[in-house]
């Protein structure tokens, strides 16, 4: 991971947690999982997109499918000219044009509105399948969960996938193995998430899911297939803050006085920052 | 019915490159295949999966195309529902969903067959238009309208061999209530193709010397309450006619209308009492059984109003 990658990924974690924490509200453990992620989608060249042109028929589109991450994801879409900073500070507070899930009617950019889990696939592929009809070379990327996973939706939309041969459809499934309540493989046991991919009918990549340039590799990697792709990014749920790293506690969850000060500590937060 | 939704269909496809047809498992018979010959591209089957139909179906008019997304009604609707409201109405898409077999007409499946609470579950999401056509010609004037429409639109289609009761040349407005048959004692207001079962009640009851008016809505949503209110002016007795569920229905689309314009009148909802359908066999075995056939109909008039 490069000096500026890390650094610019600092700042994002910063200014998700600053938002967050004024907003009230945040699933920040999960935004902290998916950061690299979105980081590499937006702002790392992994998507073509156009912030003065919303709308372009030929652009590439992604889903957040696990819409809880949406604080991540306006992070990006700030920093990539989809929303200004004190539209992104407005966060939560009354006439903010963005909630705690991805709604479409909110703002450009937001591609399909998620926050029930296991739509954004199924949408993903109507996306893709559309893209392949006109052959305009544009591609589909989701982001899903590894808890989103035990929802049957998701093997429905995986199932089509593979039979529509939509291979300009990429899922990223942010593989924390945390849910909300407790371990993903203690909840439903059976997990293999690679062999259950690919016995679907994906081409199935796994990668370290918080180094940018190792998913970057892995998406130009997607160009020369003929299947729809996963890439299993393993993650940490509430990476780069101690305490919330793998701690199911922390799904939904702002810190108290005590913990705050870790925090600002490890985020490198000053008390004027939060006021 | 089938048949003029697969023939409308067909026609908006030639017409518009954007029109695609997708299904869950269903479509049968000759248009459907011939659908699928015609337009091979347009054509595809998300198998028995049809939450997934219904959101790939919202993914797909995010980019312009039109998808009617044609399976068995009660599948698509319960099922689905979640799918239809989170990801097609709440974006306002631009999706058409053609349940079939819908109110008792799947007949001898029984209750899961059935569709009988689907408009009052629909009806509630914002921006989803509701159309019940009655009849053959009926239903293509709602396909058009629903192609016409920007938004997402239910059609509730029967699957038998539905009679046309519209004369040739019919002027047909969905959004606009149709007169049937005139009379002064009572206001009959039917929904679907349960139409035909309404008009023979309103001559039993004529046999009777009861003369009935009977009216068929097809467009349920948004529902024209000034064409319906206009149209029921003057008279005291009201039954509402519909293969559903007395409650959400048009039954109670009425009874609200009613409520809200201030007007006094007695208001029978016929249909299903807060139940599931009873028995099996043919539909007019299964309405016969369920007092929805016309002697039913009649029947259950004469008893709320004259007995």
């Amino acid at each position: 991971m490069s000096q500026h990658d890390l650094e610019e990924c600092m700042e994002l974690r910063k200014q998700i947690f600053i938002t967050g924490y004024k907003g009230g509200m945040a699933h920040l453990a999960s935004c902290f999982s998916a950061l690299e992620i979105l980081y590499t989608l937006y702002l790392k060249n992994g998507m073509r997109y156009d912030p003065e042109d919303p709308d372009l028929p030929s652009r590439d589109r992604f889903v957040l499918s696990k819409g809880h991450a949406a604080l991540a994801l306006y992070a990006v879409l700030c920093r990539a000219g989809y929303l200004t900073e004190e539209e992104y500070g407005r966060y939560l507070k009354p006439g903010s044009r963005i909630g705690g899930e991805p709604y479409m009617r909110d703002l450009k950019g937001i591609e399909a509105t998620t926050g029930s889990l296991g739509h954004g696939l199924s949408m993903a592929v109507g996306m893709a399948l559309a893209q392949k009809m006109d052959g305009t070379g544009a591609k589909t990327y989701v982001l899903l969960g590894d808890g989103e996973c035990q929802e049957g939706s998701i093997w429905e939309a995986a199932m089509s996938a593979s039979s529509l041969g939509l291979a300009n459809l990429t899922a990223i499934l942010d593989c924390n193995g945390l849910q909300k309540t407790n371990r993903v493989d203690e909840t439903l046991k059976v997990v293999a998430w690679t062999e259950k991919w690919k016995a679907f009918g994906w081409d199935v990549m796994e990668t370290d899911g918080h180094d940018p340039d190792a998913i970057k590799e892995c998406l130009d990697k997607r160009r020369n297939t003929s299947a729809p792709g996963i890439l299993i990014a393993h993650t940490v749920k509430g990476k780069g803050v101690s305490i919330m790293e793998n701690n199911p506690m922390w799904h939904f969850k702002l810190p108290n006085k005590k913990e705050l000060k870790i925090f600002k500590e490890e985020l490198h937060i000053t008390d004027e920052e939060l006021v | 019915m089938l048949s003029s939704c697969m023939g409308s269909l067909m026609e908006l496809a030639e017409q518009d490159k954007n029109v695609l047809y997708l299904t869950a498992d269903s479509g049968e018979g000759g248009l459907d295949r011939m659908f699928r010959m015609n337009f091979p591209d347009r054509t595809y089957n998300f198998g028995i999966a049809e939450c997934n139909a219904v959101a790939a179906a919202a993914g797909l008019a995010t980019a312009g195309k039109i998808p009617f997304v044609y399976t068995a009604a009660p599948f698509l609707v319960y099922r689905a529902y979640e799918f239809i409201r989170n990801d097609i109405c709440m974006q306002n898409l631009n999706v058409k969903l053609l349940g079939t077999g819908s109110g008792l007409s799947v007949s001898s499946l029984g209750p899961t067959h059935h569709s009988t609470e689907d408009i009052a579950a629909l009806r509630v999401l914002p921006d989803l238009m509701l159309l019940s056509p009655a009849t053959p010609a009926q239903v293509n004037a709602c396909m058009r309208l629903a192609y016409e429409h920007n938004g997402p639109v239910y059609i509730r289609l029967g699957m038998n061999r539905e009679p046309e009761l519209f004369e040739t040349g019919y002027p047909f407005r969905p959004e606009v209530s149709d007169i049937l048959r005139t009379g002064k004692d009572i206001c009959m207001i039917s929904t679907g193709s349960i139409l035909s079962e309404a008009i023979g009640a309103a001559e039993i009851l004529a046999a009777h010397g009861c003369q009935a008016e009977v009216i068929n809505v097809s467009m349920l949503k948004p529902f024209n309450a000034a064409d319906v209110l206009q149209k029921i002016n003057g008279f005291k007795r009201i039954v509402s006619i519909e293969e559903h569920n007395t409650a959400g229905g048009l039954g109670g689309i009425l009874a609200e209308t009613l409520a809200d314009a201030g007007i006094c009148a007695k208001l029978f909802r016929i249909g299903l009492r807060d139940t599931f359908s009873q028995g099996y066999g043919k539909l007019s075995d299964i309405r016969a059984e369920n007092g929805l056939n016309a002697e039913g109909i009649a029947r259950q008039i004469r008893e709320a109003f004259y007995e």
